[in-house]
């Protein structure tokens, strides 16, 4: 036990310390619940109410998981065009550095036009934040090659596909886990700002709905659960990204 | 087919101009170069940095085209003996890919030419370059000396028509380029590939060319064409030969005119 305890304090007591504070400073204040309610009784509204918490993770975690895939293979289907055509670099670049600027929040009255007031949309918005990361990072981890190595193909006479599959994605490796990681982070953080803008479902809607009826408990640990899990998607990608490096870098 | 004097690098009155912000004829780098290497034949280009003489070897592999003047190997363009897979390289950056094995990185050429892997003919050039047991490590795994051994065995994978070197030690402490050379001789002389070296090491070009051409500089030209005599198989003595330093230093004489006169 104190084997597995003594590195959790080394590693979350800021954490820990945080949520001490927390707890420390409304009871001794005395705010009324409403205002802020203690840390444990946000926790203690979660572990009583799964039933009504878990279907609506569920909602958030596919539109952002799908966001996720979509985004990350867009942003790298266009980064290997970008490759492979300085055509379609100088006009790519431009729009996607456009696109990305624009705050998201701006743009989900109008996908929501387009996409219906729903997990389409909220899975559009997802696609947008996490495409940028992969864009950049594939374009950048595609070029970036062993010393050497593009003579070498070239003297072999190697096919744009044979630099493309055997030299250039598998360079990329360490900048993709990049992006991945990036995104992770933040594709469930996107999806419950989407649904909470449109009221739709998942866990933001739920964020919305108890802001509304005041119970911030219910509206706290909907953010904890998300702040939860996209640290521990960012500490698994993170994983991850050691490994890429280790293998390909 | 051949080219008229059937060489197999045929180098004709190569010019090589670069480009140069407010020099509007540009840089002259090569100043009609004519060179001819002979099927069988290890060649080596001796020369100062910045003579040429990689700008020269990259043109043979179709990696720079000449500004005037023609490159053949074979009678061929570089361009259509590249593509199929005619040039075995070696570089001083070894260019193993890191993500693959020794094997793999040997059996690359294979793939990148969609042939079928031939496992007999990888085994038997990791047993030649003398790295058995290290099938499976990986390039950050070796040693500086180690990766070039690699470096070789993928040069040769393929039985190239013509084997092109660029400094492939040049990274190396002196000690494991000297047994490197040791190496690369005994390796060559089971193969007999034509083969181009490019150093600017005099005692690395004698004791493993059957024909040093030394370079000058600025713009680079073609100083003195000389064969080297010793017999092969060279035992290592060789280099303790009184011949051998004689060559050696008029060699690094001609390597350095302005610092003798």
């Amino acid at each position: 036990m104190d084997r597995l305890l003594r590195p959790f304090i080394r590693d979350w007591w800021g954490i820990l310390l945080l949520l001490l504070a927390w707890q420390a400073w409304v009871v001794l204040s005395g705010l009324n619940a409403i205002v802020m309610p203690r840390p444990l009784d946000v926790v203690a509204d979660i572990a009583t109410n799964l039933p009504v918490y878990l279907p609506a993770l569920g909602i958030s975690l596919a539109a952002a998981a799908f966001g996720l895939v979509g985004g990350f293979m867009l942003g790298l289907g266009l980064g290997i065009l970008t490759w492979a055509s300085t055509i379609a670099a100088g006009m790519l670049t431009p729009v996607t550095v456009l696109f990305s600027s624009v705050p998201v929040v701006t743009l989900i009255p109008i996908l929501a036009r387009l996409f219906g007031y729903g997990p389409g949309t909220v899975v559009a918005i997802t696609v947008i934040i996490s495409f940028f990361p992969a864009f950049v990072f594939s374009s950048a981890g595609l070029r970036a090659l062993p010393p050497g190595s593009a003579d070498l193909f070239r003297v072999l006479g190697a096919s744009r596909w044979r630099v493309l599959t055997s030299l250039a994605l598998p360079a990329a490796m360490p900048n993709l886990a990049v992006a991945l990681r990036i995104g992770a982070a933040h594709a469930l953080l996107a999806a419950m700002v989407a649904e909470y803008l449109m009221g739709s479902s998942g866990l933001g809607a739920m964020f919305a709905a108890a802001k509304s009826e005041l119970n911030t408990e219910r509206a706290l640990g909907a953010s904890l659960i998300v702040a939860a899990i996209s640290l521990t998607l960012y500490l698994l990608s993170l994983r991850v990204e050691h490994w890429a490096r280790a293998r390909y870098g | 087919m051949s080219g008229p004097s059937g060489a197999a690098i045929a180098l004709h009155d190569v010019t090589r101009r670069f480009p140069l912000k407010g020099v509007p004829e540009g840089v002259l780098a090569l100043d009609r170069v004519t060179l001819d290497v002979q099927p069988g034949e290890f060649v080596a280009l001796l020369g100062p940095s910045g003579c040429g003489k990689s700008t020269l070897l990259r043109m043979t592999a179709g990696l720079d085209t000449p500004s005037t003047g023609t490159v053949r190997v074979g009678g061929e363009t570089p361009a259509a003996v590249a593509a199929r897979q005619g040039f075995g390289v070696a570089f001083q950056d070894h260019a193993l890919l890191p993500w693959l094995t020794v094997r793999d990185n040997i059996a690359l050429p294979f793939r990148v030419a969609g042939k079928p892997v031939n496992q007999g003919r990888i085994a038997a050039l990791i047993a030649l370059v003398k790295l058995t047991g290290f099938e499976e490590a990986f390039p950050r795994n070796l040693s500086g000396g180690m990766r070039q051994r690699v470096n070789i065995a993928r040069a040769l994978v393929l039985q190239p028509e013509v084997l092109l070197l660029d400094e492939p030690f040049g990274a190396l402490d002196a000690v494991t380029r000297r047994h490197m050379n040791l190496e690369l001789q005994r390796i060559w002389t089971e193969t007999r590939t034509t083969t181009l070296l490019v150093t600017h090491a005099v005692e690395e070009a004698l004791f493993l060319a059957d024909r040093i051409v030394v370079m000058t500089g600025r713009p680079g030209r073609v100083a003195q064409d000389l064969p080297v005599p010793f017999a092969r198989p060279r035992p290592v003595e060789v280099m303790r030969e009184e011949r051998f330093h004689e060559m050696q230093d008029s060699l690094v004489l001609a390597l350095e005119p302005e610092a003798h006169d």
